[in-house]
């Protein structure tokens, strides 16, 4: 019944789709109200079949109706409801399923809130919605189908998720943010693909695409950041960022998305870099494509793999297909969108944007090449070779603190030309706030080249953002202005402006924090018996026994560690390995105490039959700034969203 | 319609999806082992019972190593693959386990409940199976008389692969 | 080989940490100085930093703890320590596990692509900024310098109170 009611609900998604994606494309050809009306409506039920096939999918997962060939395949009767509610997206017909139903919100997002001021643009927006939502629907309808009756006899019970998943509460939300980023990606990208066949890009355009770019872009940016911190509370080497193919997929469409906000600012400012800021769009949707198929096909991770099944070619078609389209496009409509004639200067702010774009649109190429390398290189020499973290640093961290000097030397920068007092002015004055910080640094214990010029960067970079984001409450001060006022004003009349300035304290926090605990990590192995003991940093750990913890899912050995800080205890840790009786290999948890400063990280590594265990501590420090920075960018972002639009017209 | 965007835009896309769709019919666990051609490793390890077996002992007949463990889902597999192969072979090829990664008593447990095709060599430090370049159990090596390795399958032996294998070498 | 056959027979405990004949034939003469104590474990730190863990999801064998990264950093070790050079380490493991054990290509030959196409990308780009640059119109009017001046600050204030 499950099924059946499930596949007639996932044709009746690609019935919406077909029908509505030409109705879009009319809609935005003929300007045609009623089209638009009709779009608009099918747009809304899209995202209702889409969200009650995936309440049907969640009611079977929780039922554990193994009748479902999808819950036999990760449910469990053993699992915790939370882990039965989550494994919707623990598999890849699943979180297929969970993309449509995010694609749908999306797109019942902007048929809602785009309703007014976007008409000239609607249309085609919905439309290719529409078009990405039709491949989605074909593949849950049709090979990707997770409703498909399980051939009897039914199961009594089931496998459960990937033990990754259980392992962990993190990994119940780094998913959605992943999904709600990358799926998001597609609006930006259907609003190019509006803008291009309108042949226009006016401010009606602009507004709604940095809003719908910001969105995801923050979401993918606390996807990212959740998938560091579950691989540190998980994986158990003590470290956040692999440059696992995995992590570069979900990197490469942030880099282009960061770009792309930059250069609408310039497109706002100035009234150039449209037909970039439009490539960057599209480009940034065609890396989500390109970032699922490469690690869902198995061409590069083979944890995934889905070569034999007709899912991974199918991405490819689909992704040629968007790819080819977007070409052809770019090629036949781009010389619409004519750029007023740039008058700009690289000492300026203009410049600093160029080079930010440049610089990042690097990083993501290298990251890109990185990626690829292993399936060119195979494919010309028959070799497989690696491509990895070594390589990732060694190219990118240079980009990355020219980056940090961007944004200390950009913002600095006065739009337009200036004359040179003006430049020396704004270049020198924060010149002392980098050298304090630099002397704080060394001061700490740091000598490290990389981290003391991060250090002087992020110092500067520090100055110049205090300074930009309090400007316009001292130009209010200035006038006569209360200070009470002055700030309240400035935050009303432009959030965006402070918002942008809090993303970029956020960042460089999590620069300074990275470089901090990528090069003063202490660590120590040893096997102990039970009350002997092991320093690691300022700290001494004795083990005082292990246990065994039996919960329905799994088994967990526990060791219990007493921690002593300078001699004085302050606490007990208890990292553990899992055992997971469906599933063969062990999972270690380990366990974080976490201060300001530092972290305290154990990893159970075995546990002997004698009850001697061996242990590992690293000592890491900064890395809770690291959760931190990118937490301050996303309370950023929020306020760029904050539309000041309504109080200047109650002003006016 | 700019020519400059289509043809920069193709230049990209084209050998982009060419390779990735070539990329699609590697299989990513296959490594080809810079092994073969060359001669295997020499190891001289104990097997359950602490007797010593040498590879240069077992020189002048074909030698096919397999590294397997109990917890390894596919070494059960193939299980009955290498007692068969193991019969056929007898007395004109050695078949040799080294043990990856596990202890001898599951090991024994496991010999004795489902057979042996060879001695189970213990390798407790890895030393065998680094020299060896193994990546995860199951690995196959079949070596000439002479010790060269000939062929190395990774995952589970394939019947026909062995004993191509091992005519060509008789 | 008549002493690997007698160091090996030793038992579990003497192998690792162990230089064997093998190795010397596989590699030559050590190239750099014995290791030890602190300079030892860095080292090895080093060398198996740029070594693909072979059982992991692209961790190197330095962040790895499974056995099979433990075995590897132990025989590293054992290498640095006899004075073999990092070079010779990550030919060591080269040989037996391929050219895929090396997580940072070596650079020569094809591989060369993946180190040079970014670099070469980034020129490009500066060369299409320099450009958009350039094709500004006419170089800054000297005589309206002062004005310039005062326009460029009236446009600021503007920025800074009303956008």
């Amino acid at each position: 019944m499950t099924s059946l009611v499930g596949q007639g609900l996932a044709l009746v998604a690609l019935f919406l789709c077909a029908f509505g994606t030409p109705i879009g494309f009319v809609a935005g050809a003929r300007r045609s109200e009623s089209a638009l009306k009709l779009v608009r409506r099918l747009a809304l039920a899209f995202a209702g079949v889409m969200l009650a096939a995936n309440l049907l999918m969640e009611y079977a997962l929780v039922t554990h109706d193994f009748s479902v060939s999808y819950v036999a395949q990760v449910g469990s009767r053993a699992t915790p409801l939370h882990i039965a509610i989550v494994s919707l997206w623990s598999s890849l017909e699943g979180s297929i399923l969970f993309w449509g139903l995010v694609l749908g919100l999306y797109t019942a997002a902007v048929a809602v809130l785009q309703r007014r001021g976007h008409e000239d643009y609607l249309g085609y927006t919905l439309g290719t919605l529409l078009a990405i939502g039709l491949f989605f629907s074909f593949m849950i309808a049709g090979p990707a189908n997770p409703f498909r009756p399980t051939p009897p006899p039914v199961p009594p019970d089931g496998p459960g998720p990937n033990p990754l998943l259980q392992n962990h509460l993190l990994m119940i939300v780094h998913p959605p943010m992943l999904y709600l980023g990358y799926v998001g990606m597609s609006v930006p990208f259907a609003m190019a693909v509006a803008a291009l066949l309108r042949g226009q890009l006016g401010p009606t355009w602009l507004k709604p695409l940095r809003n719908w770019l910001l969105v995801p872009t923050s979401f993918l940016t606390l996807g990212i950041m959740l998938g560091g911190w579950w691989s540190y509370e998980v994986l158990g080497w003590g470290g956040y960022w692999a440059w696992d193919p995995v992590e570069n997929a979900s990197f490469l469409p942030w880099l282009t998305a960061v770009a792309a906000l930059h250069s609408a600012i310039v497109q706002q400012r100035r009234g150039t870099l449209k037909a970039w800021t439009v490539i960057l769009v599209m480009i940034t949707f065609l890396l989500t494509i390109l970032g699922t198929f490469l690690t869902r096909s198995g061409v590069v991770n083979s944890v995934h793999s889905f070569t034999q099944s007709p899912i991974g070619p199918l991405f490819l078609v689909f992704l040629g297909i968007a790819l080819v389209a977007t070409v052809a496009l770019l090629a036949w409509r781009v010389e619409s969108l004519v750029s007023e004639p740039s008058e700009d200067s690289i000492v300026a702010r203009e410049g600093a944007f160029l080079l930010n774009n440049l610089l990042l649109v690097t990083v993501m190429f290298t990251v890109l090449v990185g990626t690829l390398f292993p399936i060119v290189a195979e494919a010309v020499r028959g070799v497989k070779v690696s491509v990895g973290e070594p390589f990732y640093n060694r190219m990118s961290v240079p980009v990355f603190l020219a980056l940090l000097l961007l944004m200390g030397v950009g913002p600095a920068l006065p739009w337009g030309r200036s004359s040179r007092q003006q430049l020396v002015r704004a270049l020198v004055v924060p010149l002392p706030a980098g050298l304090v910080v630099v002397a704080l640094t060394v001061l700490l214990g740091a000598r490290s080249g990389y981290v003391l010029l991060t250090a002087f960067l992020a110092g500067y970079a520090l100055w110049v953002t205090t300074d930009q984001s309090l400007r316009p409450v001292r130009v209010r001060t200035g006038k006569g202005e209360s200070l009470g006022r002055a700030a309240r004003e400035s935050l009303w009349r432009s959030p965006r402006r402070l918002g942008a300035y809090v993303v970029h304290f956020g960042v460089i926090v999590t620069f300074v924090a990275i470089a901090v605990s990528a090069n003063y990590q202490t660590s120590h192995e040893a096997t102990l018996a039970p009350g002997e003991s092991m320093p690691v940093g300022q700290y001494r750990l004795t083990y005082d026994e292990s246990r065994v913890d039996r919960r329905p899912h799994l088994v967990a050995q526990l060791a219990e560690i007493d921690i002593e800080r300078n001699g004085r205890l302050v606490g007990e840790l208890e990292p553990s390995i899992n055992h997971y009786p469906t599933q063969r290999e062990p999972l270690g948890t380990p366990a974080v105490r976490t201060t300001w400063s530092h972290d305290l990280y154990l990893t159970l590594m075995n546990v002997g039959t004698d009850g001697s265990i061996g242990l590992r501590a690293i000592v890491t420090p900064a890395v809770v700034w690291i959760w931190i920075g990118v937490l301050v960018r996303v309370v950023g972002t929020v306020l760029c969203l904050l539309s000041p639009a309504r109080r200047r017209e109650a002003a006016t | 319609m700019n020519r400059v965007v289509l043809v920069v835009g193709l230049l990209i896309v084209v050998p982009l999806l060419i390779f990735l769709a070539i990329g699609f019919r590697f299989d990513p666990r296959t490594i080809e082992s810079p092994l073969v051609g060359k001669p295997a490793p020499e190891f001289s390890l104990v097997d359950l019972d602490g007797r010593p077996v040498a590879l240069d002992d077992l020189l002048g007949r074909p030698v096919v190593i397999n590294f397997w463990a109990t917890w390894c889902q596919t070494c059960i597999v193939e299980h009955p693959i290498l007692l068969q192969a193991a019969r056929s072979y007898e007395g004109r090829a050695h078949f040799v386990g080294i043990v990856y990664q596990d202890e001898p008593e599951p090991i024994r447990r496991f010999v004795e409940r489902r057979g042996a095709w060879g001695p189970s060599l213990l390798d407790p430090s890895s030393r065998v199976a680094i020299a060896y370049g193994v990546y995860g159990a199951p690995e196959t090596f079949i070596l000439d008389s002479e010790g060269r390795v000939v062929r190395k399958v990774t995952g589970m032996v394939d019947w026909d692969v062995l004993t191509e294998t091992l005519d060509s070498l008789l | 080989m008549v002493l690997a056959i007698l160091v090996a027979s030793l038992g579990p405990a003497a192998g690792q940490g162990v230089i064997e004949e093998r190795d010397r034939v596989l590699l030559g003469e050590p190239a750099g100085r014995p290791l030890a104590g602190e300079e030892l474990r860095q080292a090895t730190e080093a060398v198996t930093s740029l070594m693909r863990c072979p059982v992991c999801q692209g961790l190197s064998v330095a962040d790895s703890h499974t056995p099979s990264a433990i075995a590897m950093k132990a025989k590293a070790e054992a290498l640095l320590a006899a004075g073999y050079s990092s070079a010779q380490v990550l030919i060591y493991f080269e040989s037996s596990y391929g050219e895929f054990i090396r997580l940072e290509p070596r650079p020569e030959g094809f591989n060369l692509v993946v180190w040079i196409l970014p670099g070469v990308a980034l020129l490009i780009g500066l060369g299409l900024v320099w450009m958009r640059i350039r094709r500004r119109p006419a170089a800054p009017r000297e005589a309206e310098k002062p004005e310039e001046d005062l326009e460029a600050y009236r446009r600021r204030v503007r920025e800074e109170i009303g956008r």
